[in-house]
């Protein structure tokens, strides 16, 4: 799954997303690093939803495809 | 022996023969008669390995008239008869003399089998035979391709069977390979051809072989019983099914294949599936493909955006909790400051930023801390 051009593949995207969520929430973070893992979350998220939405449009591509043949 | 002169002495007025020349005019002569086929009983047959002749005793079975025989070994094993005692057989021979016992007997040229019920006595035997070697066994028979790359159909050259199973499978699923051996599906060659096709289609890609042949008589199904034919079967790399036949014939061919059919068309409903059918299923799988795609993916959108709402609420909860921390602090540094002594009416002095201990010189200016402020004054 990892697109090969440095960007994180989805799963250890989602799976650090939630690492850093749990963290968060358990609230034993440095003031300073509050807001760089929460930075560092929503590039994640947006990574994500990114290849998410991708692979929904290619889903819909697909059965498009499907549904000519 | 022929051409020997056959001469007598005159004794006392007769032509006397000695023993050796009478037995060669009577050879001599025999060897003018014809080669005949005599109908008769195997008795007493006689084979050993070591022998280059086979001898047995042909006998009427009405009037139990006897004719010896013999046979070269070689000959009597390529006929692959396996008779027994008291089968009843067509014998191809001449009549000879062997001359220096005096011996008459029928120099055999060939051998057949005669009557169905000898026929069926020496399959049964086969069958026996290759039964105990475990040839038939259920165990042996391999499942069918399921989609086979290319269909070996062995089968006699224009006959309604060859056709049967090739408009069978080309109904069935267009695209199908097939490649035809003909062969002699009848008589003395049928059973070298088949085999020989067998192998050939198995060498050129087969991966499963049919055997069709129609109906027939008893006599025209032996070869598909025949031990070479049966153990080609059986010995076959790629699976086998076979037709031959009618459903009421169970030539021995049959038993090795790994599947029988009881006609040609059935054959070729084994050997490919229904392309249709294989298209329908295809396409159900495809359907539920998407599906699980789509599913999958909002599944996988859900979990993102719940960690994502989580993560738009922990930065401030964070920060709530440590203000909260910082909050407790506070309140027992509060706790601890002097601001409680103030409040029973101590008073802080400082001149400067340092509190007075010692009194200090008149006219210092100082401040002083009470409960509700600070106010300025001088020492006097």
């Amino acid at each position: 799954m990892n697109a090969g051009d440095g960007r994180p593949a989805f799963e250890e995207a989602q799976r650090e997303l939630e690492q850093i969520v749990e963290r968060l929430e358990r609230g034993d973070v440095g003031l300073d690093e509050l807001t760089t893992l929460w930075e560092r979350g929503e590039e994640l998220y947006r990574v994500c939803a990114e290849q998410l939405s991708s692979a929904e449009g290619r889903i819909e591509e697909l059965a498009q495809r499907a549904e000519d043949t | 022996m022929s051409g020997a002169k056959v001469e007598a002495t005159e004794v006392d007025g007769r032509r006397v023969y000695s023993v050796r020349a009478f037995n060669q005019g009577v050879a001599t002569w025999l060897q003018r008669l014809p080669t005949v086929w005599v109908e008769g009983e195997v008795t007493e047959l006689r084979r050993q390995a070591r022998w280059a002749t086979v001898f047995f005793t042909l006998k009427d079975p009405e009037s139990g008239a006897c004719l010896s025989a013999q046979m070269p070994r070689g000959t009597f094993d390529a006929l692959r008869l396996d008779l027994v005692d008291g089968e009843r057989v067509h014998v191809y021979g001449r009549p000879e003399l062997f001359e220096q016992r005096g011996d008459f007997r029928l120099r055999v040229l060939s051998i057949e089998r005669y009557g169905a019920g000898a026929h069926l006595a020496a399959l049964e035997r086969l069958k026996q035979r290759l039964a105990a070697e475990g040839l038939f066994a259920a165990e042996r028979k391999r499942p069918l391709p399921r989609i086979p790359r290319l269909v070996g159909l062995v089968t006699g050259n224009d006959a309604a069977a060859k056709r049967d199973v090739l408009s069978g499978i080309v109904q069935r699923f267009p695209p199908a390979h097939v490649l035809v051996a003909e062969t002699y599906v009848q008589g003395p060659r049928a059973a070298v051809t088949v085999t020989t096709a067998i192998r050939d289609l198995c060498a050129r890609g087969a991966d499963v072989i049919v055997l069709a042949r129609g109906g027939g008589s008893f006599d025209d199904l032996l070869p598909f019983s025949d031990e070479r034919v049966v153990r080609a079967v059986a010995g076959c790399p790629v699976p086998v099914v076979s037709a031959v036949g009618h459903e009421q014939d169970t030539p021995l061919c049959d038993l090795a294949a790994d599947v029988r059919a009881s006609t040609p068309s059935a054959a070729a409903r084994l050997v490919v599936p229904d392309l249709a059918e294989l298209r329908s299923r295809l396409d159900r799988a495809r359907k539920a493909l998407e599906r699980n795609a789509r599913r999958a993916c909002s599944r996988h959108a859900e979990r993102v955006e719940r960690a994502h709402e989580r993560l738009r609420r922990a930065p401030l909860l964070a920060l709530e909790r440590k203000r909260a921390r910082l909050d407790k602090a506070h309140g027992r540094l509060l706790a601890l400051s002097p601001r409680a002594t103030l409040e029973r009416g101590y008073a802080i002095v400082r001149a400067g930023d340092t509190i007075v201990r010692t009194p200090p010189a008149a006219g210092t200016a100082i401040a002083v801390d009470v409960a509700d402020g600070t106010f300025g004054a001088r020492v006097e």
